[in-house]
């Protein structure tokens, strides 16, 4: 299982990379970050690029910094660095914890908070953590920088808004203020390895209603899904257990996740329930916690 | 294809070698380098038993380039001991029979070492979470939680122990 | 019970009361090299000017090859050979096969005229590097015409299903219903008969070391030297060398240390011949090394895969009388140990129960799948838990408690001849379950469980008892048939001991006998028990086949009471030979002689005395102090056939002994079932296991360990997947689910020892324990937390699909 040959450049800067994209677009360039997804799809023949653009050097990629309300991460930070980052843990602690459950730390070491975000794995965590949030991907190309809402960023199975000769160069997240809880929970099969389904879910409590609800769902369609109609139907209440409920059916009922070997549709439904319970009630006790 | 002349600091000692980017570090170290300590189980990132130490940091070398690898600090199982005397993780490893067939276990240790190093006082529980990213399949994990634990022991200093030679006349436990 | 007239069983040993080594879980003497990355597995190997095959494989189930084109792959950079199914049937003959019918059941080293499972080889490349290789692979065009696959085996027993092989005329490769004891009568006798259909999946041993053979055709003399991490059955070796188109006496075939086995290295040649035939094609020695996907999708040694129909026969006591199984066992493409997994399970069909009849009907279905090969417990583990299935559903049905009902049927009285002929050595059911009650907190767990049903929680405990054979015989191959081509009767093991001038001693074992277990730990400790020497001043070396001494290697946990008995006999004539020299030197009677704490002396005499190193010497040395007949040197060997192996009868209601050695446990696990998730996790796990006489009772629970973790992935996560269309859907780590550490418990064991009344020192073998038993303790486990919702699953593996699928099943129409 050896990687096919390519062609191979390491520069220092966004320019450089986005220059060698374009000069080499008929080879089917790629850019190479953490190499934890692309690099086995390269060994399986899957992926087979003619031009990596490693982005290793490119120390304007590895920004993680607070600016203002937003939580800047550049898309070479690494995922151990953003776990245990003191900042990401105060701004968005929701994608600390989501962290936690990305594969193994030795995966983590190596692969970036933007790498998984560009990968947009249908069972990743990051791409539902980034819904979530509502953050903005910043993405640097030939037409110049633009911001795309996380919303508009994932369209399909590893397919997003990306345009040939564009690159992510950092995710900006916005911080809940007030009192909010998060919670990030997945099923995997085992320890590790790719989940069913996953639940990111942020809470925030005004007493003790509701007055925001944002919750993800990962592993149930081609895309990370906000749970639209469970928020709305915690959103004002008290969150108690018939609420709840009502909110976990609410989202469900919207489900259809594809079955394959590792789970029937009726398996992840079943699972998304009993996640999505448990995710809502963390977050919620959490953000009990804050008041 | 063009190679590019890259350098990789193993076990303190710089190596400059011509590599095609295609090729792993896993098969450089090996190869290239003649360590052939660091182990091929899956050639997709899954099972982590050609885990090193990149910058103190553990990685998949079967998912890394090389090239990717240029100027960085590698540590293998070939760095651990010293002459003689075997690394306390090793000579833990050896003692508790953490091992059994050996395959996995280059890469064990070294994630092993990762895990005290972040951490020199692991709990059984958080070694066994720690080494779940390194698949064996002869062990059942038992006896390596119980190694690493006593290996993170020693290395607090917690206990006086004699380095265990290996030579086998001297080593009459 | 029809009586038999058997031959007399061996003269029951008398066992050293005091000993020094055995028993004592010393350090394993293998270990230091694999600490240090210094292992030698044959990936590690390089010769000089090496080439590296890589192998084309199909991506059909079942399709003909109409076409082969392979002039662009061989103008490719590095490519100095390219060889063709076609091409490879010139140069090879077919691959050494133990099936029913291998001229109709042909299996090569690369498919010839049609594929028969995804992932079969068709061609392979050599090349300068794997790289290179696997570069020139995707220039090989191949013209399939694709043919309607077979996988669902009983479908491929009907009629009309597409054939697999179609000189076979079927897909039944083998079928035969064996009658045991009085079936019929002890079933019109029975109070209440219990039947189920359950539903066992392949897995396999997935060692991460893959196999690799790295051969060196040398046209000077005409030798093929081959280094692999298989080496086993050497005495048919003769066949690996047929298959190559050379003179038996000119294959070497040295082992290497292998990165686990499980049984998925034993007898693997297929790497050996594709590398060796590569090696005379390009005039170079070439490496062939299975990647993983190679590994997965062509390994040959998929595990068992049954369907079953059982019916068990008892009193409302519940006392065992009959039981009647009828299985069919889809072995994939081709079926290279015939049904020798059933022999398996007819060694210890009954478990330790005294049922006294069997009926077991065995149906061999040919699909387009790998085949199967050789899985830890080698189908015997399949028996304990269809076996302990059947009994836990008798308790509940009859409303006795589970450990009274096994307490009831237990096996007493030793040696034990079962229904099939095969003898129960010794064995302490109760003793060993006593025991594990203790370990497990029974008691404690039973309570809680109550309590937790309460809460709305599922908790289950899986106790059951079940034997774990070990060291099998020859005749396993072939009393399938009433007139079989070859009833071969040899199965040894073999040691050479050697003292040198100094005294040291160096051990040679002639098979690759290191899989993982510890045979240089073993062969140590047994050379120390025998001649008072430190385990860790033994020198073990491993010898090829050449100039080697017959040898089988490891499987059906057999390597350390073989070696055992190889050690002693050799041990013996070295003793022997040194209380000649001692008697001569000493100008004593050899008869006054005792060996005592290394070396001979007189008895009553103690200051007459020669050590082991004086002996040695004087024989290396000075040969004129001895008399004519006595050669120089102190060096002896054994070949240690296996030392209690009885015929089949002529009408094969009796098939003789062939595994002897019974080795029993009882695992508890204790389960909690998330209901709304399907996961299963472990709150407590505990194991005792009695393989007789321990030599390292480390050692051998570090197997008893790994063998639960892996009997965990057959449970609840390992499967070898095929759709409807035969395509793999488990072909890397990613699907085929491997249990981490955090799925694995930890494992409170403890060891009973029965001594064998036949082995050196009463040693049972047990590294396939821990295997054997665990899919049978978490199905039981699974369905007792599940009973109170009306749940059983009779599946493996108890996947979140099966046991949610179930729960809703059971949910939607309550019984």
């Amino acid at each position: 299982m050896k990687p096919p040959p390519f062609r191979y450049a390491a520069p220092t800067s966004v320019e450089e990379v986005l220059g060698l994209l374009a000069a080499n677009a008929d080879d089917d360039p790629r850019v190479l970050a953490g190499g934890q997804s692309l690099v086995p799809l390269m060994n399986f023949r899957l992926a087979q690029p003619g031009f990596l653009v490693d982005l290793r050097l490119v120390e304007a990629l590895t920004t993680l910094r607070a600016d203002g309300d937003v939580l800047v991460i550049g898309a070479m930070v690494r995922q151990s660095a953003a776990e245990r980052s003191p900042e990401v843990a105060l701004a968005a602690p929701l994608l600390a914890e989501a962290l936690g459950y990305v594969a193994h730390p030795p995966i983590r070491n190596s692969g970036t908070v933007g790498g998984s975000l560009a990968h947009a794995d249908p069972s990743a965590e990051l791409p539902a953590v980034a819904l979530a949030l509502d953050a903005q991907l910043v993405a640097a190309g030939p037409g110049g920088t633009r911001a795309i809402p996380a919303a508009e960023f994932f369209r399909g199975p590893f397919t997003t808004a990306l345009e040939p000769g564009e690159i992510l160069t950092e995710v900006r997240v916005p911080r809940w203020e007030g009192a909010g809880g998060h919670a990030f929970v997945e099923f995997a099969r085992t320890h590790g390895n790719f989940a069913l389904v996953g639940v990111a879910a942020m809470i925030e409590l005004d007493e003790d209603i509701v007055t925001r609800a944002s919750i993800a769902l990962s592993g149930v369609a081609s895309t990370p899904v906000r749970a639209v109609a469970a928020e709305r139907t915690l959103a004002g209440t008290s969150a108690d257990a018939a609420t709840i409920e009502a909110a976990v059916n609410a989202a469900a009922d919207e489900l259809s996740p594809a079955g394959d070997l590792h789970g029937s549709t009726e398996t992840r439904t079943d699972i998304a329930r009993s996640y999505l319970r448990r995710g809502i009630k963390l977050a919620l006790s959490r953000a009990q916690d804050r008041r | 294809m063009d190679k590019r002349d890259i350098t990789l600091i193993v076990n303190g000692s710089p190596s400059m070698v011509s590599v095609e980017p295609r090729k792993l570090l896993v098969d450089v170290l090996r190869e290239d380098l003649g360590l052939t300590g660091t182990h091929i189980g899956c050639e997709h990132g899954v099972c982590g038993t050609c885990t090193v130490l990149l910058n103190d940091r553990s990685v998949r070398s079967c998912i890394t380039f090389a090239v990717q690898a240029d100027g960085a600090r590698i540590r293998t199982v070939e760095g651990l001991a010293n002459g003689a005397d075997l690394h306390p993780l090793q000579d833990e490893f050896w003692d508790k029979q953490g091992l059994q067939c050996g395959y996995c276990t280059p890469g064990m240790l070294m994630r092993a070492c990762e895990i005290i190093e972040q951490n020199p006082d692991p709990s059984p529980e958080q070694v066994r979470e720690g080494i779940a990213s390194n698949l064996c399949r002869c062990t059942g994990y038992q006896f390596i939680v119980e190694a690493v634990c006593a290996a993170a022991s020693r290395m607090r200093g917690d206990e006086q122990r004699p380095h265990q030679a290996t030579t086998p006349t001297e080593a009459k436990a | 019970m029809t009586t038999v007239s058997r031959p007399e069983p061996p003269p029951a040993r008398t066992h050293k009361e005091v000993r020094k080594w055995i028993g004592k879980s010393i350090r394993r003497v293998e270990d230091p090299k694999f600490l240090r990355g210094r292992g030698g597995y044959i990936g590690d190997m390089t010769l000089p000017g090496m080439l590296h095959a890589a192998m084309l494989s199909s991506p059909y189930a079942h399709a003909r090859i109409t076409g082969i084109d392979t002039a662009e792959a061989l103008a490719a950079p590095g490519v100095h050979a390219v060889i063709t199914g076609a091409q490879a049937a010139e140069l090879t003959g077919p691959l050494p096969d133990f099936g029913p019918n291998p001229a109709a059941h042909t299996w090569r080293c690369l498919a010839v005229e049609k594929v028969r499972y995804v992932g079969e080889g068709v061609a392979v490349v050599v090349a300068d590097s794997r790289y290179l290789a696997e570069d020139a692979l995707a220039l090989i065009n191949v013209d399939y015409e694709p043919l309607p696959p077979v996988t669902d085996m009983e479908r491929a027993l009907e009629e009309g299903a597409p054939l697999v092989h179609e000189d076979l005329g079927s897909n039944c490769a083998y079928e035969r219903t064996f009658q045991f004891g009085e079936v019929e009568r002890d079933f019109a006798d029975a109070d209440v008969v219990i039947s189920d259909r359950l539903r066992w999946r392949r897995s396999g041993g997935q060692p991460l070391e893959t196999v690799g053979a790295l051969a060196d055709f040398d046209l000077a003399t005409g030798q093929l030297t081959v280094h692999t991490n298989s080496l086993s059955f050497t005495s048919y070796l003769f066949m690996v060398a047929g298959t190559l188109k050379i003179p038996a006496n000119k294959l070497d075939i040295r082992p290497m240390p292998a990165g686990g086995s499980f049984g998925s290295k034993l007898f693997a040649t297929k790497p050996a011949v594709i590398a060796g035939m590569c090696s005379r094609a390009a005039g170079r020695p070439v490496m062939y090394l299975e990647d993983r996907v190679d590994n997965i999708s062509n390994c040959d040694h998929h595990g068992s895969d049954r369907v079953y129909d059982v019916q068990l026969a008892l009193m409302r006591d519940g006392t065992m009388r009959g039981i009647k199984i009828d299985t069919v066992d889809d072995y994939g493409a081709y079926i290279q140990f015939g049904v020798g997994h059933h022999g398996n399970a007819l060694a210890q069909v009954v478990g330790p129960y005294r049922i006294a009849s069997v009926e077991y009907r065995v149906r061999a279905a040919l699909t387009n799948k790998n085949q199967q090969g050789a899985y830890r417990g080698f189908g015997s583990e399949v028996n304990n838990w269809m076996l302990e299935q059947m009994v836990d559903k008798a308790a509940r049905q009859l409303g006795i408690d589970p450990v009274e009902i096994r307490r009831r049927n237990f096996i007493r009285e030793f040696p034990y001849f079962i229904p099939t002929g095969n003898v129960y050595d010794s064995g302490d059911y109760d003793g060993v379950l006593d025991k594990a009650l203790k370990l497990a907190d029974y008691d404690y767990w039973r309570a809680e469980q109550a309590r937790a049903r309460e809460e709305g929680r599922y908790i289950g405990i899986g106790l059951i008892t079940a034997q774990e054979r070990s060291v099998f015989s020859a005749t396993e191959f072939w009393f399938w048939f009433d007139k079989p081509g070859a009833p071969v009767t040899s199965m040894p093991e073999s040691v050479t001991l050697k003292v040198d001038a100094t005294g040291g001693i160096t051990a040679t074992l002639y098979s690759c006998a290191f899989w993982g277990n510890s045979p240089e730990t073993m062969v140590a400790q047994l050379v120390a028990e025998e001649f008072d020497c430190d385990p860790r001043d033994v020198s073990i070396v491993y010898q090829g086949s050449k100039n080697g001494l017959p040898a089988t290697g490891p499987g059906g946990s057999r390597t350390t009471v073989m070696l055992a008995g190889a050690v002693e006999g050799a041990s013996a004539k070295i003793k022997a030979k040194a209380r000649r020299a001692t008697a001569h030197l000493l100008e004593a009677s050899p008869d006054d002689l005792e060996w005592v704490d290394g070396g001979y002396q007189v008895k009553g005499s103690p200051e007459a005395r020669k050590t082991l190193a004086e002996i040695a010497v004087m024989l290396h040395l000075f040969k004129h102090s001895f008399p004519e007949d006595m050669e120089s040197g102190l060096e002896d060997s054994k070949v240690f056939d296996h030392p209690y192996t009885t015929m089949p009868s002529a009408d094969r209601k009796d098939l003789g002994v062939f595994y002897p050695f019974m080795g029993h446990a009882c695992h508890v696990p204790v389960i909690e079932v998330d209901i709304e998730t399907g996961r299963v996790s472990f709150l407590s796990y505990a194991a005792v296991h009695d393989c007789g006489t321990l030599v390292n009772p480390r050692s051998l629970a570090g197997h008893i360990v790994g063998g639960t973790a892996q009997g965990i992935g057959t449970a609840l996560y390992e499967e070898y997947v095929y759709d409807e269309g035969g395509q793999l859907l488990t072909s890397s780590y990613l699907d085929y689910l491997i249990p981490t550490a955090m799925e694995v418990p930890e494992l409170k064991f403890a060891h009973h020892e029965t001594p064998s009344p036949w082995t050196p020192h009463g040693i049972k073998g047990g590294g396939e324990g821990g295997r054997m038993m665990a899919p049978a303790a978490i199905n039981v486990a699974v369905n007792d937390a599940l009973a109170p919702l009306g749940v059983r699953l009779t599946e493996l593996p108890l996947t979140p699909d099966r046991i949610l699928a179930a729960i809703r099943a059971a949910r939607e129409s309550p019984r």
